[in-house]
């Protein structure tokens, strides 16, 4: 008891409650715009936590975790530009209803439900479950991991909308693009054609970037020839959302937060991950899912519940077994050692005070991530009304300088031009952009795996049936990659009957 | 018209005034320092970069750093960038071990030799690990288990080629033992989980990683491959003490390209001396779980040196 209270007086004093609002609004800055990533902000205000006091700099990292996930979705919805990885799942139904469908309010309400529900179920899971959820995550090996990813890649099939063979054409070349550079598994290089930069492989940032960013541009542009520019003029009714809106993504929000919880948790995984398989999980769940891809309200709450719920899942191994899961949570354990904090299976003895300020910070973090997003959303919304002559230019500027600044490389934006005309060429002819996406989330996940599976087995493939949870993985992938092949005869059985 | 001309003028006396005003200048002269960071911005070494440089700025003053992180190309166009740039000490970087393996491996022509070293903050000795429970508690049970089961014992690698993967094939040389490699790409956290979850039998890496399950009794750290004792762990033997002489190291090196002036290299170095004396930059490293070094300058170069002859040597053997 005198360690929450201990951890209440931390968190909720003027100076840390004001760098966790600091860290919150800067988060959120940083993860709309595009290329400036997470582990880059913390890793920028990492050397501010040694000369604030105490446990307040790494209140400040945690505000800058969970708003930056957050703030993808805002570029994401608005302007179908993903400001992290985590967001792309986002701009599937964001986009649509911001504005095909002139409702960008209701889009960002309920995004903003979603991130925050999302968080706060973590956190909560984190506080209830963590070292039960650390148990189940440690006996991922590399053959579950393998299962994990396959299961990712098996739902290209139901998320591409339009074709299926097109979804899994896209996929394929989304595979071949992760195989690019120097294989861990075996030591050589692949496909470099010699250069230097592709020898470390092509980075997943430009490519979305151009995927969707420039793309969009180019599409924009071609649309606005010739038509007189109409002047819109959105107004916003209420920041939050309706009761139907939550009636019916209710289900969604815990399915999904439970899923993102999960991914967050098993070391190697993240936001992206978690986000495209909540995205599809809504999508099989639907009774009705014609209108994913068009602007249904599950889509938007499933990838942002997905993608924020792994930020408390992601703590449960740091916190637990004083072992990092993604880049983000590396930099803030190398924080909280700095104050004196080991994370580990000694933390909850040794430092119980120091837990408890992780989690109500973490809390804290989520709603004031949640305060912060209803009360931008009249201003973020404006950017709709921006004549396109004006905001294309700067959306294009922006994914250049974003995609420069990701890894100070000029060939990155020669990557993110040449993904942004593909992108184009692809729109055109109805490709499907999700399927490249999940192909180079996964690919490396994936073949990576696949490899080391077989050489811990000696090169039997045995290996992926004996265990239980790889085998399983493995079936339910199979049963989502063929769906679209007997869900239709399945469909006509029952309407017989 | 005239006011252009004496806007010239002007232009001219303030320019030629900044010229004059560089050269005569000692170094630090206030302007911008340009270091370059060939990781991800989050990792050890960028960390320990940011670290030492934040530390050896308050210490002169009059110097600006700027980190560039350019991880692009596994960091070799971060390092060549470095190697390429003017050598006035106005670019700096951060080399990592890699330098001394990748010219080994074909994958580039850059060497030790086109740097100039300052300070090398981090040398992380590997660090043979095993889980707790593992029924052999010295190197020497730990090398008797192997000789009796061949092949058989797992041991994890941050990827094939990278420098754990070296120092396991250089124990299987250095005993004559053989030994399954599971390389683990994302780096040495994820080997840490494999262990704690079980799945493989032991690994040769930096330490820092394990700390936590070490100290909680889940693993134990049976012999490092270093010349000392490291600060982190002081009860644990070197290979050296138990007879076998290996060094292998990952270390990171602040460095000047290559012709940089020795006044600028003395500037720096003198700096980073007293950096390294303070008992901020032990207890920064040490609060991180990294166990600090203090190799500076000519030490710096030659530890370069040496541990590229040592790769050179054994990445050679590997290829007969």
């Amino acid at each position: 008891m005198d360690a929450i209270i201990a951890a209440f007086s931390q968190v909720f004093s003027i100076y840390n409650f004001l760098l966790l609002v600091l860290g919150t609004v800067v988060g959120i800055f940083i993860g709309a715009m595009p290329g400036l990533s997470v582990n880059m902000g913390l890793a920028l205000l990492f050397p501010i936590t040694f000369t604030v006091g105490g446990l307040g700099g790494i209140i400040m990292l945690l505000g800058i975790y969970c708003g930056a996930i957050y703030g993808g979705s805002i570029t994401a919805i608005l302007l179908k530009t993903p400001g992290t990885p985590a967001s792309a799942a986002t701009t599937l139904d964001g986009y649509p209803m911001a504005i095909i469908n002139g409702q960008p309010g209701r889009a960002l309400s309920i995004s903003t439900t979603a991130s925050t529900f999302g968080g706060v179920f973590s956190v909560v899971c984190l506080i209830l479950f963590a070292p039960m959820l650390a148990k189940i995550a440690l006996q991922f090996s590399k053959p579950e991991y393998f299962a994990l990813a396959v299961f990712g890649i098996s739902m290209v099939t139901s998320v591409s909308s339009g074709s299926v063979l097109k979804g899994i054409v896209g996929c394929i070349v989304g595979l071949w693009i992760a195989t690019i550079g120097l294989d861990a598994m075996s030591g050589m290089e692949r496909f470099t054609l010699g250069t230097l930069y592709l020898s470390g492989g092509v980075s997943f940032m430009p490519i979305l970037i151009g995927l969707f960013a420039l793309t969009q541009v180019f599409v924009n542009c071609e649309e606005s020839v010739g038509t007189k520019q109409q002047k819109s003029d959105i107004k916003i009714d209420s920041v939050l959302p309706s009761c139907a809106d939550v009636k019916l993504t209710l289900p969604t929000l815990v399915r999904s937060s439970a899923i993102g919880t999960f991914i967050g948790c098993v070391p190697g995984t993240g936001g992206d991950i978690g986000s495209w398989i909540s995205y599809n999980q809504a999508k099989v769940w639907a009774k009705d899912s014609s209108q994913f891809g068009k602007g249904d309200p599950r889509g938007i709450a499933a990838s942002e519940s997905g993608n924020n719920s792994v930020v408390g899942g992601a703590f449960i191994p740091v916190l637990t077994l004083g072992i990092p899961g993604d880049g983000a949570t590396a930099i803030i354990l190398g924080a909280l050692m700095v104050h004196g904090i080991q994370p580990g299976p000694l933390l909850f003895v040794n430092n119980p005070a120091g837990v408890y300020t992780i989690f109500l910070g973490l809390l804290a973090a989520n709603l004031l991530m949640g305060a912060f997003g209803f009360s931008f959303i009249r201003m973020f919304a404006r950017v709709v009304n921006i004549p396109r002559q004006i905001l294309l230019p700067i959306i294009a500027v922006m994914a250049i300088m974003g995609t420069y600044s990701y890894n100070n490389s000029m060939p990155d934006v020669a990557i993110m031009v040449c993904a942004g005309i593909v992108g184009y060429f692809m729109h055109k002819s109805g490709m499907s952009v999700p399927g490249v996406i999940i192909g180079i989330i996964l690919g490396k996940l994936a073949e990576e795996n696949f490899t080391g599976s077989l050489m811990m087995s000696d090169g039997s493939a045995v290996v992926f049936l004996e265990h239980p949870l790889c085998a399983v993985l493995l079936f339910l992938s199979a049963l989502s990659l063929f769906s679209p092949m007997y869900r239709p005869m399945l469909r006509k059985l029952f309407e017989n009957r | 018209m005239k006011t252009i001309k004496a806007l010239v003028a002007a232009a001219a006396v303030a320019a030629a005034m900044c010229a004059a005003g560089t050269a005569m200048a000692a170094y630090p002269d206030g302007k911008d320092v340009t270091v370059i960071i060939p990781k991800n911005p989050g990792g050890g070494t960028d960390t320990t970069a940011r670290g030492v440089i934040q530390m050896m700025q308050k210490d002169m003053g009059n110097i600006h750093f700027v980190c560039v992180n350019k991880p692009d190309g596994n960091g070799i166009v971060g390092m060549q960038d470095v190697a390429n740039a003017k050598p006035d000490g106005h670019t700096l970087g951060m080399v990592t071990v890699e330098l001394d393996i990748f010219p080994h491996q074909g994958k580039t022509k850059l060497s030790y030799k086109d740097f100039d070293s300052v300070i090398a903050p981090i040398a992380a000795p590997a660090a043979l690990i095993v889980p707790a429970k593992a029924p052999y508690n010295s190197l020497d049970d730990f090398i008797a288990y192997l000789k009796k089961n061949p092949g058989k014992v797992m041991m994890g690698n941050s990827g094939m080629g990278a420098i754990w993967h070296i120092a396991t094939m250089a124990m299987e040389k250095e005993f004559g033992v053989k030994v399954k490699h599971i390389p683990y790409p994302k780096g040495t956290a994820d080997i840490a989980a494999a262990m704690a979850g079980g799945h493989i039998d032991g690994t040769l890496a930096d330490p820092s990683s394990f700390k936590s399950q070490i100290e909680a009794g889940n693993l134990k750290i049976l012999a490092v491959m270093a010349d000392k004792r490291t600060k982190m762990f002081p009860d644990v033997p070197t290979f050296k003490e138990l007879g076998h002489n290996m060094a292998i190291r990952a270390w990171a090196t602040l460095v000047a390209p290559k012709g940089t002036p020795a006044d600028v290299m003395k500037t720096l170095r003198d700096s980073a001396t007293r950096v390294a004396a303070s008992e901020e930059f032990t207890s920064y490293f040490l609060k991180q779980g990294i166990d600090p070094t203090d190799i500076i300058g000519e030490d710096a170069n030659k530890m370069m040196a040496n541990d590229d002859a040592m790769y050179a040597e054994f990445l050679a053997a590997l290829k007969k």
